[in-house]
């Protein structure tokens, strides 16, 4: 059965638009959960962190934006780069460090990158995107053709001075960038109290000058509306400003973590009444904009679409020895 | 417990989507640390030795826990004892519920609670018959009178200790209960329906979607939804009734309102009619499906299928009257330190 098309006047965003935000979270999702198994395997190089519960943010966040615009990832960028439009095997296969990756197997999870998409890079760095975006942002600023920047940054690495230093040159030179904490609750493992002086990000962007907001980032429509208005602002030249979405991930810091800082039975909790997924689903369908049928049959493509993207990984080659000296120097 | 008080502090009211949109104010939680302590500092001189205070993980407890060891570093003693509730934080709303619960519990004799509207509306949610006492430190706040702090703490001082009577130390307050399918949520000031059918950023601003409000009180000199009902039709905080306003597309209007939404943020709203709310007595939206929005945040979506009342209800809770207890006190010299002093009138 097929809900009728009309959202107007009670979401933000069409039908098709809904559609395309569920087919992107449920996407990530499977993406995630597809790696969590893969990754016991031990078939995977490297550390691989999981962006699963956590899709509402990214998603909500890169409705928004074109291929223009420009964003930085953090470690945990597998969500950003599917979000942004990055293809599903190519990740996977530079999950693999195959020669058929996004960055032929030479990036790994923590450096997929994929410029024609405008995804500058997820980054192993803490806190390292927030000045690459600055640049991107003057760019865009320079050629005027309304494009925004975005750095995504856990909760830790606002404590880097990079984050501090970029909020500074964002807010003297009016870029187009926006600078967003995923709050997830857990920097690794320690905690905001004994590291962070000042609490609140929102504070730390109002002391360069910068407007802050804080939304729950589990809530597609509250992530969604937020970026929109403050993304907007930013490509009318309004300059920048900080979003922190409070999220919450369904697995450990990084796959293997034995999350001996969560309370008993919180992770039971996420998944019964925390799942951004579980959410949007409700309440789509509540207002009877979209049906369960609707949903289902996004859910089977995939399904298909991530076991495709799996075996094409397994399957591909690996680089060789000859591949350690191309891609070293780029002409520009 | 004697005379002890309780203290909320939200570290996250304050940070929604009006920072972009309309400039708001977002107060930093150093400013909301040191408004505690000030609170601490005035109440304690009033003669309160014991204050608990609501955990949070947004600072506010590590900025004034800093600001007691320095004036205790210093040999001062002018903070009362201060004692934070045991409970896990969840960093919700819930936080504040379960704070204003244990508080009832613990017999305080007010609650000083700092944040918007939301936050004063959740503490008098769980609250039961403890007074409360407002500060500001939100967005819109019709609901918290603005004023500096030091002279709410000294006003609670004075009227928990005994110092100002009850009949001057308290006021009555009406309140909004929304009923959806016999689930009960109140508002302090406004309840708005809206055409959105889901909560996503909670502020209120798209104005082609508001269709409905009911206002507890309407003062012209406040922001947000019950600005609308005060620049119509004034009605006081002690008037019996409330206002109820139906809203309309500017072409189909009988009255286009240029009212402050949110801080220097005018917009023009299309008003059908309005009239008095009576007290106890249930209304229904206008609209089938839509949200509805208590005290300027969305928080529950109702469709045809649900059964939704919307009831004033006089004489609800009790705040602390502010500006009477600081009259009373002057005018019984409660604030001299040699009360048997008496100043020469006529001042030549």
């Amino acid at each position: 059965m097929t809900a009728p098309n009309s959202t107007a006047g009670i979401f933000p965003l069409d039908k098709p638009g809904l559609l395309k935000a569920y087919r992107t979270m449920r996407t990530i999702r499977e993406f995630e959960e597809c790696l969590h198994a893969e990754f016991a395997k031990g078939d995977i190089p490297g550390f691989v962190h999981l962006y699963a519960g956590e899709e509402a943010a990214g998603t909500g966040i890169m409705m928004h934006l074109e291929d223009k615009d420009r964003i930085a990832s953090t470690h945990r960028g597998h969500g950003h780069c599917i979000a942004k439009g990055v293809d599903t095997s190519g990740m996977m296969a530079e999950i693999y460090g195959k020669s058929s990756g996004s960055c032929r197997g030479k990036g790994g999870s923590m450096h997929i990158a994929d410029l024609s998409k405008g995804m500058m890079g997820a980054n192993g760095i803490l806190g390292a995107g927030a000045p690459l975006v600055c640049g991107a942002g003057l760019a865009a600023k320079f050629r005027g053709d309304g494009g925004v920047a975005i750095s995504f940054v856990g909760d830790g690495a606002s404590n880097q001075g990079t984050f501090l230093e970029s909020l500074n040159l964002a807010a003297v030179w009016n870029l187009p960038v926006i600078f967003v904490v995923e709050n997830n609750g857990y920097a690794e493992s320690t905690s905001r109290d004994y590291a962070v002086a000042v609490d609140s990000f929102v504070d730390r962007a109002a002391g360069f000058g910068l407007p802050g907001v804080t939304v729950d980032g589990l809530d597609f429509f509250a992530v969604y509306e937020a970026a929109g208005e403050i993304i907007k602002r930013a490509r009318e030249g309004g300059g920048p400003a900080l979003l922190e979405c409070k999220m919450i991930r369904m697995y450990g810091h990084f796959e293997g973590d034995q999350q001996t800082y969560r309370a008993k039975g919180e992770l039971d909790d996420i998944r019964a009444n925390k799942d951004c997924l579980k959410m949007f689903t409700q309440r789509v369908m509540e207002a009877g904009v979209i049906s369960r049928g609707e949903l289902d049959a996004i859910d089977r493509e995939v399904v298909v679409e991530i076991q495709d993207a799996s075996a094409f990984a397994k399957a591909a080659p690996l680089p060789t020895a000859a591949d350690l000296t191309t891609d070293v120097y780029v002409n520009y | 417990m004697g005379n002890a008080i309780g203290i909320i502090a939200n570290p996250v009211s304050a940070r929604d989507i009006r920072r972009v949109i309309a400039n708001a104010t977002a107060l930093q939680i150093t400013d909301r640390a040191n408004i505690v302590l000030r609170i601490l500092s005035c109440v304690k001189a009033c003669g309160v030795d014991h204050v608990w205070m609501m955990p949070e993980n947004g600072g506010i407890r590590h900025h004034v826990r800093r600001g007691i060891d320095r004036a205790e570093n210093q040999g001062q003693t002018h903070f009362p004892k201060v004692e934070y509730l045991d409970y896990k934080i969840s960093g919700t709303v819930d936080d504040t519920l379960k704070a204003a619960r244990l508080m009832q519990e613990k017999a305080v004799a007010a609650i000083v609670v700092l944040g918007g509207d939301g936050t004063h509306r959740a503490v008098v949610t769980a609250c039961g018959e403890v007074p409360i006492a407002g500060v500001s430190t939100g967005t819109n706040n019709a609901f918290p009178e603005h004023r500096e702090p030091t002279i709410t703490g000294l006003a609670v001082g004075l009227a928990v200790t005994g110092k100002v009577p009850p009949s001057d130390a308290y006021l009555p307050n009406k309140k909004i209960v929304v009923r959806v399918n016999g689930h009960e949520e109140i508002a302090l000031v406004d309840v708005a329906v809206v055409t959105d059918r889901y909560i996503g950023a909670r502020a209120l601003w798209r104005t082609e979607t508001f269709r409905e409000l009911f206002v507890t009180f309407a003062d012209p000199e406040v922001i947000g939804m019950s600005a609308i009902a005060g620049l119509l039709s004034p009605v006081s905080r002690l008037d019996e009734g409330g206002l109820h306003v139906r809203l309309a597309p500017e072409d189909e209007a009988s009255i286009v309102l240029d009212t402050p939404i949110a801080p220097g943020y005018m917009r023009g709203i299309g008003i059908r009619d309005y009239a008095p709310m009576k007290p106890n007595h249930k209304y229904r939206p206008s609209i089938t499906d839509g949200s509805i929005a208590l005290d300027g945040e969305r928080e529950v979506s109702f469709t045809r299928d649900d059964d939704v009342t919307i009831e004033l209800v006089p004489d609800a809770f009790r705040t602390v009257n502010v500006s009477g207890c600081m009259q009373y006190a002057s005018r019984h010299g409660l604030m001299r330190m040699k009360p048997d002093q008496k100043p020469k009138m006529g001042g030549q």
